[in-house]
């Protein structure tokens, strides 16, 4: 027998309230996610080399880094917005998103140094562009270079296999316990119509859960490790 | 605000030196992890810095319906003991500069040193301390979660204001040969206010909010996977213990004013008349910036928490009493049960 | 003669709770090929993982052709890696068998880990993907996959180490209709080549088709 207030159709607003922390937690995640995912293929047939990349990657940041000469970082800048340029528009609103914001929180936070000190503005712009074109190398390189290849790419510059291993291991986590924690916090959202009172609560079960579980999946991964006869040996990775 | 250093804000050099700082701490992590985790260290690495990653990545609410980021470090040391943590965050800073570009590639020793090294150390060392103080083995689950939260609101502090120091020493070590600063622009006597006074006033607090919450749960449904039993120590290494600790607390609370009192005659010399006569190659500039007549906002460095609408200039003062005062308090609430315990002695 | 032999076996995860196996004793000849019946809850993935010598039972006798199996075997390496080789295990999930950067080195794991010389290696890791037609797959991470793919390459990284028994939790579930019949025939094919296999189903065709006879398993009560 249920009972009768089942049997009526539910009156009670519920109050309005942010819940953002939810919204916002799906949206980061659900980037990183996305981000991790959506790799495989944007690699282009006749594409350099991860190893290559990644040393020009590595190069081309110690370069702009050391760089003074304005020409010099014009030359860098046409380098890189040039092999942006060759890209299709979506991708390149993608790798230009967080590049910009970047550039953009320099020029906010250089702003009262350039205001109180115009002598050092040509320095401040010439930050703010280096931040702005050291992001856009990064993104470029991510976007185009599968990850499972970079990993590989530091085996073959003799980076230990064990921390190469760890490397992907824990990307694996991080997509295995990013999607848990993707399906709970939309879980939370679909159920908080209203106010969530205890914030900090579900905060704690959310993460808290997912440490659990991250707990558990490590104990599991080691046994199938094990059973794939695995011993203590981590040279041999 | 963050404690993420991004690319180009430090020189190459300073990068250098951080990553090269690094790599002792990376040893002894290494070598730790080995003696003192069980046999599925690797796979429990791997868990440890995917959970990093992942609190990183998590918006937790703020109020007012505004949301802000943890980095985790103390709870990770919690959870996986301080070496496993330093190795873990190391991980995860690592892939969260090379797959996301979020904190720069060149400054990842620099970030590892501030949020890998000092904050899971440190944090965890302080409620340690804190869990002895209040009662040692036997300290129930809301005091050794007072002491998460203490450790945590410590550690993270301490992380950013290493982060202050790395930003402020810039323009005094690298300017070109005209005296301009080519990195991050603003000295000690800005960056440690600038970095300080929102971490003292909100982001040590959603840290602290933060490690509670998730420490709680954990210790409630399964105790024995936080990291080790807290060992029982003979009571003069005890003591010998505390003297550390205090001394950073006084240097931070120190550290605070002072900056503030550093920051007010770097104002004065960029008066407004003096930066009319600033000479750009070769010629005077010959007006004085329009913001700066307006008086220019303070809000800038520190997006996230200004006060809006309040004068900037009384709300920067406003907050960093009230930094100081919450960190005072903190203090005073630290030494109550340490007190009671010397008179019973 | 045995080659598993199980006696009087007791376990429970915790000392306070109830057993999950109790005084439960099961044999299996060399070439036999068993259904593992019971409800969720009954103990069969306990059952297999003290196979596999992931846990160890509180009280009783594991003998793995002829030899005790317990915490004192696995502290000889060379004895635990083979003994690792000779028995296979299919987890019923097997997102956590899945750890390495793509499903190539997923299946080169395990031979390498045995000291196989490379170009034996890359041979096996070949014939495995061949087996499941996952060459298209090879340089995905396994993360990618779907469900069903998943499955496929997680008992292909099995295989790859050619083991003399088959524990397999649950294969055929969660798969499609096709997928699922090329299962069948593969696990018929895997029999007749003489491997000893224990698997866990609900599914009556792979059962009938497949077994010699079924080993029910009871939840013991209290």
């Amino acid at each position: 027998m249920i009972p009768a207030w089942m049997t009526v159709r539910e009156q009670t607003v519920p109050p309005r309230d942010g819940g953002t922390f939810v919204l916002r937690s799906l949206r980061s995640l659900g980037g990183v996610l996305a981000r991790l995912k959506i790799q495989r293929g944007r690699e282009g047939r006749r594409s350099l080399p991860a190893v290559w990349k990644l040393l020009l990657l590595l190069g081309m940041l110690v370069l702009l880094s050391v760089a003074r000469n304005p020409v010099l970082l014009l030359a860098v800048a046409a380098l890189v917005l040039g092999r942006l340029a060759l890209l299709p528009g979506p991708e390149i609103w993608d790798i230009l998103k967080s590049a910009l914001a970047a550039a953009l929180l320099t020029l906010l936070l250089v702003l009262p140094a350039m205001l109180l000190r115009p002598a050092g503005r040509y320095n401040n712009l010439i930050l703010t562009g280096k931040v702005f074109l050291s992001v856009t190398m990064v993104n470029l390189f991510n976007h185009r270079t599968q990850w499972n290849h970079v990993t590989a790419a530091l085996r073959r510059l003799h980076v230990p296999g064990v921390f190469v291993f760890l490397l992907d291991l824990t990307l694996k986590f991080v997509v295995g316990l990013g999607t848990v924690l993707q399906d709970r916090l939309t879980a939370l959202q679909l159920r908080s119509v209203g106010r969530t009172r205890h914030k900090y609560r579900a905060v704690g079960g959310l993460l808290g859960q997912t440490f659990l579980r991250s707990a558990e999946l490590s104990r599991e991964t080691w046994e199938a490790m094990c059973c794939r006869c695995f011993t203590d040996d981590y040279k041999g990775l | 605000m963050d404690v993420h250093i991004p690319e180009n804000y430090l020189s190459p050099a300073s990068c250098a030196v951080m990553g090269a700082a690094m790599i002792p701490v990376w040893v002894h992590a290494v070598r730790k992890t080995n003696r003192t985790l069980p046999k599925e260290k690797l796979p429990l690495l791997g868990a440890g810095a995917a959970f990093s990653f992942l609190s990183m990545m998590f918006n937790v609410p703020l109020p007012g319906g505004t949301t802000g980021h943890a980095v985790g470090g103390t709870l990770i040391a919690l959870l996986f003991g301080p070496d496993a943590a330093c190795l873990a965050v190391s991980v995860a800073l690592l892939l969260q500069a090379v797959i996301f570009g979020d904190g720069g590639i060149l400054a990842f020793g620099a970030n590892c040193f501030n949020m890998a090294f000092v904050l899971p150390y440190l944090g965890y060392a302080v409620y340690r301390l804190m869990v002895r103080l209040f009662g040692g083995e036997k300290a129930g689950t809301g005091a050794r979660c007072a002491a998460a939260a203490i450790g945590s609101y410590i550690g993270l502090n301490v992380a950013a204001l290493c982060a202050a120091v790395e930003f402020g020493l810039q323009p005094m070590l690298f300017r070109d040969a005209a005296g301009n600063a080519l990195y991050c622009p603003y000295d000690l006597s800005v960056a440690i206010p600038a970095m300080m006074i929102p971490h003292l006033a909100v982001a040590g607090l959603v840290e602290a909010a933060f490690t509670v919450a998730v420490f709680a749960l954990v210790r409630k449904t399964a105790p024995e996977l936080t990291y080790g039993q807290l060992k029982s120590q003979p009571e003069k290494s005890g003591k010998k213990h505390l003297i550390p600790i205090f001394a950073l607390i006084a240097v931070l609370i120190a550290a605070t004013p002072l900056g503030l009192l550093a920051t007010g005659t770097a104002w004065g010399e960029w008066g407004a008349d003096e930066i009319a006569e600033v000479v750009v190659n070769g010629k005077a500039l010959g007006y004085t910036p329009a913001g700066l007549e307006k008086g220019w906002s303070l809000k800038v460095p520190m997006p996230d928490y200004s006060l809006g609408g309040v004068n900037e200039v009384l709300a920067y003062i406003l907050s960093a009493v009230i930094g100081v005062a919450l960190l005072i308090i903190l203090f005073k609430l630290i030494s109550i049960p340490m007190k009671g315990r010397d008179s019973k002695a | 003669m045995n080659l598993i032999e199980l006696e009087a076996i007791t376990f429970r995860y915790q000392s306070a709770e109830p057993p999950v196996l109790r005084d439960f004793s099961m044999t299996a000849t060399a070439g036999e090929c068993l259904a593992v019946e019971g409800d969720n809850g009954a103990g069969k993935t306990t059952l297999f993982r003290i196979l596999n010598g992931l846990s160890f039972p509180e009280s009783g006798v594991y003998r793995f052709d002829g030899v005790g199996i317990d915490r004192a075997f696995f502290k000889k390496q060379a004895a635990a890696k083979r003994f690792h080789q000779r028995i296979g295990y299919l987890f019923q999930n097997p997102d956590v068998m899945l750890f390495n950067a793509s499903v190539r080195e997923e299946l080169a794991f395990g031979p390498r880990q045995l000291g196989l010389a490379e170009s034996e290696v890359e041979a096996r890791v070949r014939d495995c993907l061949a087996l499941f037609d996952l060459e298209p797959l090879a340089d995905r991470a396994p993360y990618h996959l779907s469900g069903g793919q998943k499955k496929q390459v997680a008992l292909a990284a099995v295989l790859s180490l050619n083991p003399e028994v088959l524990i397999l939790d649950e294969p055929l579930a969660g798969l499609d209709r096709k997928t699922r019949a090329r299962l069948l025939t593969l696990l018929g094919e895997l029999r007749q080549a003489g491997k000893t296999m224990l698997i866990a189903t609900h599914d009556p065709e792979l059962r009938d088709r497949l077994a010699d006879r079924t080993l029910a398993l009871q939840a013991p009560e209290g």
